[in-house]
């Protein structure tokens, strides 16, 4: 019975241990009041600002930001290479620099109610004492191309370590799951509206 | 529980003891297949697939350079590789990649810039149903925490070349390095096999219809 109690009392000191070191990762999301997004029935996906060092973040992240949104089956997605026409048709040089006006030129010849835009501001390994770990930040944005205006955002952040991977050698994400995780994650909240 | 054993009575004394020892011991063993199975990858590609999208009719395919964005400049043409074996071992008609090419040189744009009505003309001109499409956004050895690992992870995309919708679509990537390996040293698989397990596991969430074995 003693030796009992003292597995269970390691087991409940292991237990405290790895929830102080665990960091949970928060999505941060928000829809604006009193819209139906449910007339949403086609997207596009416009090419997210890349506020990082690697110079391929941002189009891994919108490649899978177009697969896990076909994923959801609530909506369709315009093709990648349409949208940069339109872009281009609209004369728009700089996604980050669009007007609410270009927005509503990009949708009427794309044909899409809204269009995604937003940033990766983390995509890559951080260091942590004497860990590194992958690291991913984004933020993702829905504008309504009749008004302009913003219906939904999501930010997330992630690290791919845990507890059990730093002390015990636990399995850690990978970037690319890490990446994958992140852009699924901030999809998903649509499904909360 | 104590009050149940006679102190007095050794034979009592010594199977509790034992009772202990079996439970405190079974106790261990969940503890560490827990620990185990935390390190475990487990792999379940999410795969999308247009509803009522007649994939039947998909006959022949052209397989389209695949995107590289990785510091390995040649990771999507390794990849594309891959790919139309992939696809011919399952009796998919893949058309030479070098038809594709010479047509996109006449096309003169950029793979992530390719419009539905390109797609279309690309269509007609080689007599294809679909255009596979697609991305690498990791081909590298990685360092983990403790060792390193072989890092593949690929987006592919089938659209049907009359409308232009995307058929199907699917993402896989390749996990960490494996408990065997992080924690005993066993040897890790190559980035050339992990490409290939990739590769194959994305491409088998294509229907069962389009494996035409003709």
């Amino acid at each position: 019975m003693k030796l009992l109690k003292i597995n269970v009392v390691i087991a409940v000191f292991f237990g405290l241990l790895m929830n102080m070191g665990c960091r949970t990762p928060e999505t941060t999301y928000h829809f604006a009041e009193g819209v139906d997004l449910s007339f949403i029935k086609k997207v596009a996906v416009l090419p997210l600002d890349n506020l990082t060092n690697d110079k391929f973040a941002s189009d891994a992240v919108r490649q899978l930001v177009v697969s896990e949104l076909l994923l959801t089956n609530i909506v369709d997605v315009a093709l990648p290479g349409d949208t940069v026409a339109a872009l281009d048709k609209a004369g728009v040089r700089s996604v980050s620099a669009i007007s609410a006006e270009k927005i509503k030129e990009v949708g009427n010849s794309l044909k899409v109610q809204a269009v995604i835009l937003g940033s990766v501001e983390k995509y890559g390994e951080m260091r942590s004492g004497s860990f590194t770990a992958p690291e991913v930040a984004i933020t993702l944005m829905m504008a309504d191309t009749a008004s302009g205006s913003i219906l939904w955002s999501v930010t997330k952040t992630a690290v791919g370590d845990s507890f059990m991977a730093r002390h015990f050698g636990a399995r850690s994400d990978t970037l690319s799951e890490l990446t994958l995780k992140v852009v699924r994650d901030c999809i998903r909240t649509l499904g909360q509206y | 529980m104590s009050i149940l054993y006679n102190k007095k009575d050794p034979g009592m004394l010594k199977n509790y003891r034992e009772k202990q020892r079996f439970l405190s011991f079974r106790f261990v063993i969940l503890i560490a297949l827990l620990f185990v199975s935390g390190g475990c990858a487990s792999n379940n590609i999410k795969h999308y697939l247009r509803p009522n999208a007649d994939v039947n009719a998909v006959r022949r395919i052209a397989v389209l350079p695949i995107e590289s964005l990785t510091q390995d400049q040649y990771a999507g043409e390794k990849v594309r590789r891959v790919v139309i074996t992939e696809l011919l071992s399952r009796g998919v008609d893949v058309i030479e990649p070098g038809e594709v090419t010479n047509f996109l040189r006449t096309l003169n744009k950029p793979l992530w810039s390719l419009s539905r009505e390109d797609i279309k003309k690309l269509g007609e001109t080689l007599n294809v149903d679909a255009v596979m499409m697609g991305s690498v956004e990791a081909y590298a050895i990685s360092s983990g925490l403790t060792v390193s690992y072989p890092e593949v992870s690929v987006n592919f995309r089938l659209v049907e070349t009359s409308t232009g919708a995307i058929l199907w679509s699917a993402v896989n990537t390749s996990g960490g390095a494996s408990f065997w390996t992080r924690h005993f040293g066993t040897e890790n698989i190559s980035l050339s096999e992990t490409a290939r397990r990739v590769v194959k596991e994305a491409v088998d969430t294509l229907p069962v219809s389009y494996k035409t074995n003709s």
